[in-house]
């Protein structure tokens, strides 16, 4: 990604300027990076799109979460891509300030749950009911687990509940966090190339259920109140007892996005893609190696009316 | 002396006792929840006065601090038009170049040229073979953004070093107040002020230029300090005595005496800044630490193993590039003539910078190496990673399940087990027979900081992580010392290795090691062995060499044999070497636990890690400060063994 | 010997080392070794009062840790002493501001380090002009300058060398070109040939004899070598833990000892090196004499003629015959019988 150098910039502005619609604020716009493909495509996408309408971008690489505080103050002007599992909280408590809002949603909707590669469907038939998964308990037993079966969830920051769900259903498994999602599907990947037992969370999009093939545990599907309700679902006694949750993937922008560049906070809340086309881009860079610039570059080719309507 | 063995052979059955088979009240086991006090809390709180309110006259502290960042951020963007971008029209992807930024040949032909000025052409070879490889592995883009930052981290950070080096050798004050704080900046993971760094100076490069340069600034400040001690007396007299203000006398007479052991300090700011450059990638640094870790995200091991290996080679040209300088200080040779006659080097980067840079367009290839001639050996590793996967990954295993049950779980338990007043007062007591009643206060402060910040079972999984792993660097890296120090191939060998594991990036195989062993303390133990191997190796191959010759000829005078040469004259004279590698292995463990933390462990550098992740200020450092204390009884206890063992041997 | 004025005088100076120095001197106390011992002090300089006389070499010699060094450094202020005072052609050193001293050292004081302490990163041109650059002094006045004193003490064409690929000789004449080139009234110069193998030494010797007769300056010379003490000497003062215990003439010491410490250092001395013909001189004058001979001349210098001849020396001192010396006298002091 090569930035304007500022200087050259206001040097070359007279010859430049010609090629740039008339925009509200030249100032940069700061679309935030995060640490996974699909959101590197999405935002470099976004940045794309703003820059055909001559607006000046920066993308900021920022963690996650920790990028809240910057979108508060205006350090920081754009996130892609929240997801409702996993960053639910921490936009409620953005958007509370009053500093941030939501942008609506990108069209692709987050899929979390416990997953299995396919091979594991000779080995264990009953699955994907959740209700086979005891029944298999050994085969997914290693030797610190045994007898009981071992699960490989997510780092413990991402939350999940799944020591909740393995007590309220009953399940002989026990949990085992990775510490990051690479440690997590560099197990995946270990297991897979001997078509070992791995039973782990996984989560769409992501290149993984591309490249793996494989199926999600079917938990009795998810609902508010199965969080909040001991009375819901099959354990009466118990909270968590179903699938984890899944929704949208939002987009949230600092207020003052609206107020400086509005042309540009229209572009944002108009942006809309579905999972399959970012799964094969995604499956694009990560697995046949192409650069994000260039899957970008090849969608901005074969999409320009759609993202032309975006801007007008 | 044998009254004090009893006690401490009586200590540790009671432990073992109290582990097995007591049953300890839960209150004594750890800490009870009215003992907290709410550190975490208190910092968060105190971070957000200092964020949002807390002012100078009419500045705000927040306010300084961009203005410090925008400050920093201007010479960034030049060495960065320099190195990387160019100059360039327009914007983003609509960006076309109009100057190009230095060629690879222009920055190749630098480095030989550098190498050569400082030492010897073989040196400019090398270092010109390296920055070449740089380019035909195809990492060159990367690596210009990553010797961006450190352009611009290493001179800020020594100059800051030196300040902050002159004022504490001028006023004991500020050498009293600054001690503790550079102990605290080297020993707190550097995850733990991430946070605070962001918020204070806005998100982008400049943070993490700012993280590398707190990381990388103390060893500048002590190396300042020891050197400006060092000049003679003798010329700080005549300095006096000719008449010299005290700035006079800084500048024109301490601080150029003091340079060839300055320039020994810039050498371990260069390299600690390399050592970030991961790190400093997550908050945005970009270069060869965000392609290592995006790399590994993919499981592209391959590509993981090549962006480390350019980090090393980064880490190579530079280390004996400014080596070289170093002993170049004291050796200048006037030359006569014009300009480009003096500076013949100088001219000849000068000409090929502007030859490829304007030939560059009729010839891609000297402005960019370009593509299709890169070499990759990214199949290679994957391959081989698969390969040993797929046929030993039993046998693995089976070593994985052998060191568990044997080792880490009954480590774990019994250190897991042990009452905290018990352990405590252990320490105090350790404390008071090796230092003295001051090392026992110290040593009793940091230990109920710890119980009271909650922490304590995390703290315990520390301990145990890092002691099974400090240990096992000891039991193989003494013996890799012995071996590099009685035999000079084996010397060269070892030195190799020990010095590319130190600069390759632990993330690199990392996830190889986790393909292999699975996620959990196995995986981080293999981690944090190989990195805290280096110093167990190095001090004791050092001690061991540094014994007086006059020594060994007695032991080979009075018949001796090699192995009781070894055993009963070299080793012991070595002990206050390997007992001083033995107290940075530890550093380098400790260090090494916000990484462990990626791969599920469940101690200090977790709750270090969540807080990053949760962008909890307070929670972060509360926890980054359990492990600096952990660090620092660790450092002292074993500080003044290590100088006992030393005064015993000077007595004898 | 004509009485020349006082350069440099101190006065019941003192240094000691420890947690509350200041106490024991206060209100004008006199601490005896013993009283400082006890209170956890170490007496360095202890209660030193010397004069120095224009155009003097004055040499401090004591052993190593008889604060020779400390009592030198006092003098010139770079340590600060506890007590006394210090009156440099009657400023007190004491009472002048940082500035003042500043100036003092930067126009009238030089000094002579035993380990050279020549900056590494200067050349010998530079080294020897660093004193006036400190001074503001232009390149070309400050170089003309130091070509001047380089060639005084024998370094022409070595103006361009770095210390390190010089001699030690070679690099203490640099020492001392550099202290002479402010053209320092005072010159301080601390062991400066003690690091020097025995030959350089003697042959430096020489060369501050003949450099010191040829600008006549006021010096204060450290050494713990006592035959180096006699043969440069005008005064000697003997220093024993921190304290004068002697100050005399080279003869004076030798023939004179005030105590057994002194005594013993000038058993072994070479009388005919210290003893003059003045002191041999026999009042009256024979009916011929082979020829008249100066009083100050030491017995050494003079012997061969005098022996040889076969009449004996009138001996004179400011003109004036004081009597005559035998060659029986002189051969008598030679063989050591007597003074």
């Amino acid at each position: 990604m090569k930035m304007g150098y500022p200087m050259a910039f206001a040097a070359l502005a007279v010859s430049a300027g010609a090629a740039f619609a008339e925009v509200e604020s030249t100032d940069p716009i700061k679309l935030t990076l995060h640490d996974w493909t699909g959101q590197l495509i999405t935002t470099n996408i976004m940045a794309a799109v703003l820059e055909e309408a001559g607006y000046n971008v920066e993308l900021v690489q920022a963690d996650y979460l920790a990028q809240f505080a910057g979108l508060e103050t205006g350090d920081l002007h754009v996130a892609m891509e929240i997801w409702e599992t996993t960053g639910r909280e921490a936009m409620d408590a953005a958007t509370a300030t009053g500093n941030v809002v939501v942008m609506g949603e990108t069209g692709m909707l987050a899929k979390e749950e416990w997953w299995y590669p396919e091979y594991m469907k000779e080995k264990c038939p009953g699955l994907p009911d959740w209700q086979a998964l005891n029944d298999c308990a050994e085969q997914f037993a290693t030797p610190e687990t045994a007898p009981k079966g071992r699960y490989l969830g997510g780092p413990v920051t991402w939350g999940g509940f799944d020591e909740e769900r393995v007590a309220a259903l009953g399940l002989n498994y026990e949990v085992i966090h990775a510490g990051t999602d690479a440690a997590m599907f560099a197990e995946l990947e270990s297991a897979y190339q001997r078509q070992a037992p791995i039973l782990l969370w996984v989560y769409a999009p992501h290149w993984a259920p591309q490249k793996f093939k494989g199926e999600w545990v079917e938990f009795p599907p998810y609902e508010p109140a199965c969080y909040t309700d001991p009375a819901w679902g099959p354990n009466p006694q118990a909270t968590h007892d179903c699938g984890k949750p899944f929704g949208p993937i939002w987009k949230v922008a600092y207020k003052g996005l609206a107020e400086k560049w509005p042309g540009a906070a229209k572009a944002v809340e108009a942006f809309r893609i579905d999972n399959d086309t970012m799964g094969g881009m995604i499956a694009k860079v990560d697995l046949e190696g192409q650069s994000v610039e260039d899957v970008v570059d090849e969608w901005m080719t074969a999409n320009e009316a759609l993202w032309t309507s975006w801007i007008e | 002396m044998t009254l004090w063995r009893g006690i401490w052979a009586g200590i540790a059955l009671i432990a073992l006792g109290l582990t097995i088979f007591a049953t300890v009240p839960a209150g004594w086991l750890w800490p009870p929840q009215a003992m907290h006090l709410p550190f975490a809390a208190w910092l968060s709180a105190g971070m957000k006065w200092l964020t949002d309110s807390a002012a100078i006259g009419p500045v705000t502290v927040k306010g300084l601090t961009r203005a410090f960042a925008t400050l920093i951020e201007a010479p960034y963007e030049v060495v960065k038009v320099l190195l990387v971008d160019g100059i360039t029209e327009g914007k983003g992807r609509r960006a076309t170049t109009i100057i190009p930024p230095l060629s690879w040949v222009a920055v190749t032909v630098a480095a030989v040229a550098l190498g050569h000025y400082a030492r010897s052409i073989w040196l400019g070879l090398l270092a010109g073979a390296l920055m070449a490889y740089l380019a035909i592995f195809g990492q060159w883009d990367s690596a210009m953004v990553t010797l961006a930052s450190i352009a611009i981290a290493v001179p800020l950070g020594v100059v800051g070093g030196v300040v902050q080096g002159i004022a504490a050798w001028r006023w004991r004050w500020v050498e009293r107040v600054l001690t503790p704080i550079l102990d605290l900046m080297q020993t707190i993971p550097t995850f733990a002020f991430l946070v605070p760094i962001l918020v204070l100076f806005g998100f982008g490069p400049v943070a993490a230029l700012l993280a590398t340069i707190i990381y990388a600034m103390p060893p500048m400040v002590r190396v300042t300090v020891v050197a400006l001690r060092a000049v003679p007396s003798e010329i700080v007299d005549f300095a006096n005595m000719a008449g010299c203000t005290p700035w006079q006398r800084m500048r024109k007479v301490m601080l150029p005496v003091a340079l060839p052991d300055l320039m020994v300090g810039v050498n371990q700011v260069i390299m600690l800044s390399l050592n970030m450059v991961i790190i400093a990638s997550m908050i945005g640094a970009g270069g060869l630490g965000a392609d290592v870790l995006e790399s590994l995200r993919r499981l592209n091991i391959g590509g993981g193993v090549e962006a480390g290996l350019a980090i090393t080679a980064l880490a190579v040209v530079l280390d004996r590039l400014s080596q070289a300088m170093s002993e170049r200080v004291a050796r200048s040779e006037p030359r006569k003539g014009n300009w480009w006659r003096r500076h013949p080097r100088t001219t000849i980067v000068l000409a090929v910078t502007l030859a490829t840079g304007a030939l560059g367009y009729l010839i891609p290839a000297l402005q960019d190496w370009p593509k299709a001639w890169q070499i990759t050996t990214k199949p290679f590793w994957s391959d081989l990673i698969a390969h040993i996967n797929v046929n030993y990954f039993d046998q693995l295993e089976a070593v994985r399940v052998w060191f568990l049950e044997t080792l880490l779980l009954p480590v774990k338990r019994f250190f897991l087990a042990l009452p905290w007043p018990f352990l405590l007062a252990v320490l105090t007591l350790a404390g008071w027979r090796l230092g003295g009643l001051r090392l026992a206060a110290l040593v009793l402060a940091l230990g109920l900081f710890i119980a009271a910040s909650g922490l304590w079972e995390q703290a315990m999984i520390t301990v145990y992580l890092c002691g099974l792993s400090v240990v096992l660097a000891m039991v193989i890296g003494v013996p890799l010392g012995i071996l590099a120090a009685s035999n000079q191939t084996a010397g060269r060998i070892i030195g190799t290795v020990v010095d590319t594991l130190q600069t390759l990036p632990s993330f690199v195989y990392l996830i190889p090691v986790v393909m292999l062993f699975r996620v959990g303390d196995f995986s981080a133990m293999i981690a944090v062995v190989l990195f805290a191997l280096v110093p167990a190796v190095k001090y004791t191959a050092h001690g061991l060499r540094s014994v007086p010759a006059e020594l060994i000829e007695a032991g080979v005078v009075c018949g001796c044999t090699r192995g009781q040469i070894l055993r009963k004259v070299r080793l012991p004279m070595a002990v206050p070497m390997i007992l001083l590698g033995l107290n940075q292995t530890i550093l380098l463990a400790l260090s090494m636990l916000v990484i462990t933390a990626l791969v599920g462990t469940r101690d200090l550098g977790q709750e270090v890690y969540a807080a990053l992740a949760t962008a909890d200020v307070g929670r972060g450092l509360v926890a980054g400060l359990a492990v600096a204390a952990i660090a620092i009884i660790a450092d002292r206890l074993i500080g003044v063994a290590a100088s006992r063992a030393r005064a015993k041997l000077a007595a004898t | 010997m004509t009485e020349r004025p006082v350069k440099l005088a101190c006065r019941h100076v003192w240094k000691i080392y420890g947690p509350h120095p200041e106490r024991l001197l206060a209100g004008g106390a006199v601490p005896t070794m013993e009283e400082i011992r006890q209170s956890d002090h170490v007496g360095a300089v202890r209660d030193v009062t010397l004069e120095v006389a224009e155009g003097e070499i004055f040499v401090i010699m004591g052993l190593s840790g008889s604060g020779k060094s400390t009592l030198v450094r006092c003098l010139s202020r770079l340590i600060e002493p506890t007590g006394g005072e210090i009156l440099y052609d009657g400023e007190d050193l004491l009472k002048a501001s940082p500035a003042r001293m500043i100036e003092i050292r930067r126009h009238r004081m030089g000094m002579v380090f035993q380990h050279f302490a020549l900056l590494p990163h200067l050349t010998v041109l530079e080294n020897v002009a660093f004193p006036l650059e400190i001074q503001g002094m232009d390149r070309a006045a400050r170089e003309a300058r130091a070509r001047e004193v380089v060639q005084l003490v024998g370094l022409q064409g070595r103006e361009g060398n770095y210390p390190r690929q010089l001699s030690g000789g070679q690099q203490q004449r640099v020492g001392i070109a550099r202290s002479l080139a402010v053209e320092p009234d005072l010159w301080f110069l601390d062991e400066p040939f003690s690091a020097l193998d025995p030959l350089i030494r003697r042959e430096m010797q020489e060369e501050f004899l003949r450099i010191q007769r040829q600008l006549k300056k006021t010096i204060i010379f450290i050494t713990h070598d006592f035959d180096e003490a006699i043969r440069l000497a005008d005064r000697i003062a003997i220093i024993k833990d921190g304290a004068v215990v002697q100050v005399a003439t080279p003869e004076d010491l030798v023939l004179a000892p005030a105590n057994d410490y002194v005594a013993a250092f000038t058993a072994h001395v070479t009388r005919s090196k210290v003893v003059t013909l003045g002191r041999l001189a026999v009042a009256g004058l024979p009916d011929s004499v082979a020829g008249t001979l100066p009083g100050a001349a030491r017995i050494e210098e003079v012997a061969e003629r005098i022996v040889s001849a076969d009449a004996p020396f009138a001996v004179e001192r400011d003109g004036q015959v004081i009597g005559h010396v035998t060659p029986a006298a002189v051969i008598s002091v030679l063989i050591g019988r007597s003074a």
